[in-house]
């Protein structure tokens, strides 16, 4: 496998799940903001300054945001190097690159997705079309997803994408958490409510496809502990981030198994890391969340670059 | 809404008596191996075959089967190449002088290639002048005396063919460098079956498939020396080529290495490519990048396509590149009047498929006909490229017939004459008129010459002008394509 080629396959599925998150994201905090029990979480502009920072464009003054602006540049601005369109341009690029390795099934449904996205009329998005256009974006991640799974070879070039796919989730993951849970301070503070029963917990679930299982499982509105808990800790939840280190912990396995007893290889890095995760309690972290999501999201970094001079750059 | 049906279509179709119709005869028959399909066809309504229509085309588009179209926005914009639904068939007989054809033709050419960077007999005979050859900037001096693994510089070749009003086959050009098309021909094959699946019970039509499996065998057959079981990889110049679709389903299909000049390194002259587990040798590249471009230690120093070392290695018998570099030379144009003489002196044969006439005005005799008969002639320059300098006799004013009279006889040697060729025309749906309509058309073939090996693909891409009258079929002038069915016995 060219190193090159691994190279676009990995960073393919870091944007194939970038777009999905996003995505979710924009929609759930737009929609289920409408009808939220405070003042403030109901709030247009607070609820586009979330997604502008969850996107990566954090509005730093007090300025009157303009809703239309903030949802084209979130969705379908191509000068935004963070918005979907230009996350969905990169990964059918990348799948490109490496389309002599993918299904013909897999890239057709990538193609159709891009052609999808670039299509879309801004005029309608801005108005009418964030829902549909957002979910039709969830929709198609999985589709792509599934077509990965069953048309091609569990190889390297699956778990290449695989390890893309989970870096990729784990950290926007830690940065969904991130963003609620400031937003969740915010309207604490406002209210002077306990932090701990914020409306926002809910939010955080449902911006990661979670609430109905959290409900299932703890049997009651989430919390902060029962949020938190579920979605870095709880190995059975395919959204937490322990279950993607998990994930990711397999898949560098099959690129080199025996990469592991090197220090500081990437996937020792990873084995590491998955380690402190395993025994980590949501007590433990609910001190200091941000400091202990920072630090994930910089091992995350450290990890992802580590791959790139072991597998890409030969 | 009453539907018209495609025989009504047809009842609108124009013939033009003076040109050669595939499908139907003088007497306005249709040809007996389309009396089937225009049958079928005849069943359809108008809004059904509109709408298969459509459908055909967003199959290519969304399999991604497109290429780039740069507008002033300098944003790249996805055209797919047009695709018509009716099918060009070709039958046993006609295709056998065909396939044959074009063999033999390969074969000479690379004989001819072989001898050109070895002894030059042909030139000594009297029979090719040296100034053609010397004068060439596709021949590669590097290339002298080096012996191509498998004696093969060719191995894969595109002859164009055209069907002049008299019937007849002529070969319009061989394309020995890098010819691409192959993929469109599966492509077009793969969107009609889905389009008219029902079509195919009826006919017994040779499968295009296994162009692949072919190929690899060829690029096997000229592995290196001391090779056992040979890497073989295709080189292309990025996603951003126009060909990068063919380059990325060859690829896929034949199960290799699609690998970019940055992939690979050479090191103590042998050829690897970076993996992730690092460097692994490549032994067969078959490479879709020009001569130019290979290698800036030995041709341009500016090539950021290439590989530096590559020729070095090439040199060694290390690695094999496909085709050969240098093998330009054997297909240009004045190359091409010679074709009949270089098949006869290599083979010992005769040409099986024509050469358009070529009237060189260096002999008297040609001179006299060519300026007597300048309105039926194209007359071209020997010496430029790229159809600068050609003149179309019929287009002429007589002031200009004077002018080209004038300049040819001041220095014959320098032209040459050809009779205006016609290409056949075949019934092409024209989307804006809803119709069917005559539209010209030529037939690229592909060969394939390996280490005692060779192969024909049985089928071809049928390359149609879609503008009315237009003679050039070129996809960037707006042509399309069609199935090619080669009809079993």
């Amino acid at each position: 496998m060219l190193a090159r080629i691994a190279n676009n396959l990995f960073w393919m599925g870091r944007y194939v799940e970038r777009v999905e998150h996003l995505a979710r994201f924009m929609n759930v905090n737009y929609f289920s903001s409408l009808d939220a029990p405070t003042k403030l979480s109901r709030d247009r502009q607070f609820v586009l300054r979330s997604i502008s920072k969850m996107a990566g464009d954090p509005i730093l003054d007090d300025k009157e945001l303009i809703e239309e602006h903030i949802l084209y540049n979130v969705g379908l601005n191509p000068d935004k190097p963070y918005s979907i369109l230009q996350g969905v341009k990169c990964a059918r690029e990348n799948a490109n690159s490496s389309r002599d390795l993918l299904s013909s099934e897999f890239y057709e449904s990538i193609n159709k997705f891009y052609h999808f996205v670039m299509d879309y009329p801004k005029d309608y998005f801005v108005n009418s079309g964030l829902h549909d256009f957002t979910t039709h974006v969830t929709d198609q991640t999985s589709i792509l997803k599934g077509k990965m799974r069953g048309t091609l070879l569990h190889d390297e070039i699956y778990a290449l994408i695989k390890l893309g796919i989970n870096i990729e989730r784990a950290t926007q993951i830690a940065r969904i958490i991130k963003t609620k849970y400031e937003d969740a301070e915010k309207t604490a503070e406002v209210k002077n409510k306990p932090l701990k029963n914020s409306f926002e917990w809910t939010t955080l679930l449902k911006c990661t496809e979670c609430y109905d299982m959290n409900r299932r499982l703890y049997k009651k509105t989430p919390t902060q502990l029962t949020a938190l808990e579920f979605l870095i800790v709880n190995t059975h939840c395919p959204r937490s981030v322990i279950y993607s280190l998990n994930q990711i912990h397999k898949h560098v396995q099959i690129l080199d198994p025996l990469k592991v007893h090197e220090k500081h290889s990437a996937a020792f890095l990873i084995s590491k890391m998955r380690c402190e995760y395993r025994f980590k309690t949501v007590e433990e972290v609910q001190d200091d969340v941000k400091g202990f999501i920072n630090q994930t999201l910089n091992t995350l970094v450290e990890i992802g670059a580590k791959l790139e001079t072991e597998y890409f750059y030969h | 809404m009453e539907s018209t049906s495609l025989k009504h279509l047809f009842s609108s179709y124009e013939r033009n008596e003076k040109l050669f119709d595939e499908i139907f005869d003088k007497d306005n028959n249709v040809k007996q191996v389309y009396q089937k399909i225009f049958e079928l066809y005849s069943g359809q309504s108008i809004d059904d075959f509109i709408n298969l229509n459509n459908k055909s085309k967003s199959s290519f588009f969304n399999q991604g089967i497109t290429f780039q179209v740069y507008n002033d926005d300098a944003k790249g914009h996805e055209k797919i190449f047009p695709f018509d639904l009716f099918p060009r068939i070709i039958d046993a007989d006609e295709w056998k002088t065909i396939e044959q054809g074009v063999l033999q033709r390969s074969k000479a050419l690379n004989r001819f290639i072989w001898d050109l960077y070895h002894n030059k007999h042909i030139i000594k005979a009297g029979i090719v002048p040296l100034e053609l050859i010397s004068s060439s900037s596709n021949y590669l001096r590097q290339m002298v005396n080096l012996d191509p693994p498998g004696g093969i510089y060719n191995h894969i070749s595109g002859t164009d063919l055209i069907k002049h009003s008299d019937g007849k086959y002529y070969v319009l050009e061989d394309n020995i460098r890098s010819p691409s098309g192959v993929s469109y021909v599966i492509g077009n094959r793969n969107a009609l079956k889905r389009a008219l699946f029902g079509v195919f019970n009826h006919y017994q039509i040779h499968s295009v498939s296994n162009y692949a499996e072919n190929l690899l065998e060829i690029l096997e057959s000229v592995k290196p020396k001391g090779v056992d079981v040979p890497n073989c990889v295709i080189m292309t110049p990025g996603v951003y080529n126009s060909a990068y679709y063919e380059h990325a389903y060859l690829a896929k299909t034949i199960g290799i290495e699609l690998v970019e000049g940055r992939d690979l390194v050479v090191e103590n002259d042998f050829v690897y490519m970076k993996t992730i587990t690092g460097l692994e040798r490549v032994d067969v590249i078959y490479r879709r990048i020009d001569d130019v471009f290979l290698d800036p230690l030995v041709f341009r120093e500016d090539s950021a396509l290439g590989v530096p070392g590559l020729f070095a290695a090439y040199k060694k018998g290390n690695v094999t590149l496909v085709n050969a570099p240098g093998t330009g030379v054997a297909d240009d144009k004045a190359i091409y009047t010679f074709m009949p003489e270089i098949i006869k002196f290599y083979l010992g044969e005769t040409p099986i498929l024509n050469n358009v006439h070529t009237y060189h005005c260096s002999k008297p005799d040609d001179l006299k006909y060519v300026i007597e008969n300048i309105q039926n002639l194209v007359i071209k320059p020997v010496d430029e490229a790229g159809g600068y300098g050609i003149s179309i006799g019929n287009k002429l004013t007589k002031a200009e017939i004077e002018a080209v009279k004038k300049v040819v006889l001041e220095q014959p040697r320098k032209y040459i004459a050809q009779p205006i060729m016609s290409l056949s025309v075949h019934a092409t749906y024209i989307d804006e008129n809803k119709s069917f309509e005559q539209r010209h058309v030529d037939l690229r073939t592909f060969a394939l010459l390996g280490n005692n090996k060779e192969f024909v693909l049985k089928g071809g891409l049928t390359r149609v002008a879609l503008k009315k009258g237009n003679l050039i079929v070129n996809s960037s002038q707006g042509g399309g394509s069609k199935d090619t069915w080669v009809l079993k016995k």
